[in-house]
């Protein structure tokens, strides 16, 4: 329970942040953060694969909800809420990963954090962006779209595991 | 039991997963007409290309039989189009041998019957005679085309023909390429010579040109073969060549021969015995 509180908070913030900030910001067609996955990728390590899943099913449904996209955000979030635990042991090289703890760079060691933070969130951003569009001939804006949308994200969700793990660490 | 639950223990994530991502893409895709459109359509394409791999992959086990069908089918059209071919070569032969008129020589296929060649005065007997509307006076050759002597006379089956190699043949013969014909004969002894004498000076032989029928004897078509000059040299007088012949026919080694009628024949000799000549004679 202890752990619960945080992520709930966690998953407020970044729903709130998402609509109501990154939603209305006017920065053009070519970056569209989508933050709200925040809580899928700060769940602690050890944090069973029905509860990750739960995580993004509720995470997506808000999103949807909010966004008005029926389905979008939840068809996105929840691949990578089912394939966090098999990313994880393939970067960090370790088929049963027993770790516990917040990701973050204390625990899985800087290059893995990053490559963990990236690939999820880019994987998240493509599967979003290639729905959204529906086609293929799109492709290069598409790829503009994930670098530029995918490095804010990946820098909220990086501040938000700062404030986590320095919340987690007063508790 | 207790494996079942296991099984499903292990699997019931994933099985969600799946469930909830097609709801949610069904949803979207039925979100909007642009959305159900499209996702329709990359379905039918992703669908689509794996039925067609699954088709090619039975394909390509296939193409042992296939090709043995195509090789069978390709064998039977080939048969099919030599058939054509055939008949249209045939077809064009038939209209080119129309176009000519009717022939001015008959044929005829004969087997010999008797043939001597040791004799001063040789003779062949072949299987054909009146019954086969076969005369005296007719052309014997091989069948590729050499002279063999002509027909003197006819029984109702058989027939009797006076040889090359008898000293009482005569025919005319030219050196082909040029006009000047001389006298063929044969002096006896060697069945595989005659002599074409009398060629005037000026036909200029040479070793091995073909020498050939004139056409002036009406039993002998032009142009027929008689032999190659072997050799030749000035006659007494030194005003023509006496040539050796080499038969172009193995004499000693005959079996069937072609029996050539000319139709004009009885026309010609008509006019040769005609009353102006008899009247110029006499």
């Amino acid at each position: 329970m202890y752990r619960t509180f945080p992520y709930i908070v966690l998953f407020l913030a970044t729903t709130l942040l998402q609509v109501f900030f990154f939603d209305r910001l006017p920065l053009g067609p070519w970056c569209s953060p989508l933050v709200y996955i925040a809580p899928v990728l700060l769940l602690p390590l050890d944090t069973r694969p029905i509860v990750l899943l739960g995580c993004g099913l509720v995470c997506g449904l808000a999103a949807d909800y909010a966004m008005g996209t029926a389905g979008l955000n939840v068809a996105a979030t929840l691949p990578i809420a089912f394939l966090r635990r098999n990313l994880v042991a393939l970067v960090s090289n370790r088929e049963d990963n027993r770790e516990e703890g917040i990701p973050s760079p204390e625990h899985m060691g800087r290059r893995v954090y990053w490559i963990y933070l990236v690939l999820l969130t880019g994987l998240h951003h493509l599967l979003f962006f290639l729905l959204e569009a529906l086609s293929w001939q799109q492709l290069p804006q598409t790829a503009l779209r994930l670098a530029a949308s995918g490095a804010v994200t990946v820098g909220v969700i990086a501040l938000a595991e700062r404030l986590l793990t320095a919340k987690a660490l007063r508790v | 039991m207790r494996k079942l639950i296991e099984f499903i223990r292990s699997t019931y994530v994933a099985v969600l997963f799946i469930l909830i991502e097609l709801f949610a893409l069904n949803s979207y895709a039925r979100s909007t007409a642009y959305t159900e459109a499209h996702l329709l359509a990359h379905a039918s394409a992703a669908l689509g290309g794996a039925q067609a791999l699954y088709t090619g992959i039975g394909r390509f086990f296939r193409l042992g039989s296939e090709n043995r069908r195509l090789t069978a089918r390709v064998a039977a059209l080939e048969e099919q189009l030599a058939r054509y071919e055939e008949a249209a070569a045939r077809e064009g032969q038939q209209r080119a041998l129309a176009a000519l008129g009717p022939s001015k020589y008959r044929m005829v296929v004969a087997s010999v019957v008797g043939n001597s060649t040791n004799r001063r005065r040789n003779y062949l007997t072949i299987d054909r005679g009146r019954g086969d509307e076969l005369l005296g006076g007719m052309a014997l050759t091989t069948p590729e085309g050499a002279i063999v002597g002509y027909l003197l006379d006819c029984s109702e089956r058989y027939a009797v023909a006076i040889s090359i190699l008898n000293t009482a043949f005569r025919a005319s013969g030219m050196i082909e390429g040029a006009d000047y014909y001389g006298s063929i004969h044969w002096e006896g002894g060697d069945a595989r010579h005659v002599i074409l004498d009398e060629l005037p000076k000026y036909a200029e032989p040479t070793v091995g040109a073909r020498v050939l029928t004139t056409g002036f004897e009406p039993y002998f078509p032009k142009g027929m073969t008689i032999g190659t000059v072997e050799s030749f040299t000035y006659n007494d007088a030194q005003m023509a060549y006496r040539v050796r012949v080499r038969l172009a026919a193995d004499l000693t080694k005959l079996g069937n021969l072609v029996v050539i009628d000319n139709l004009d024949r009885d026309e010609i000799e008509q006019l040769q015995d005609g009353e102006a000549i008899r009247d110029l004679e006499s």
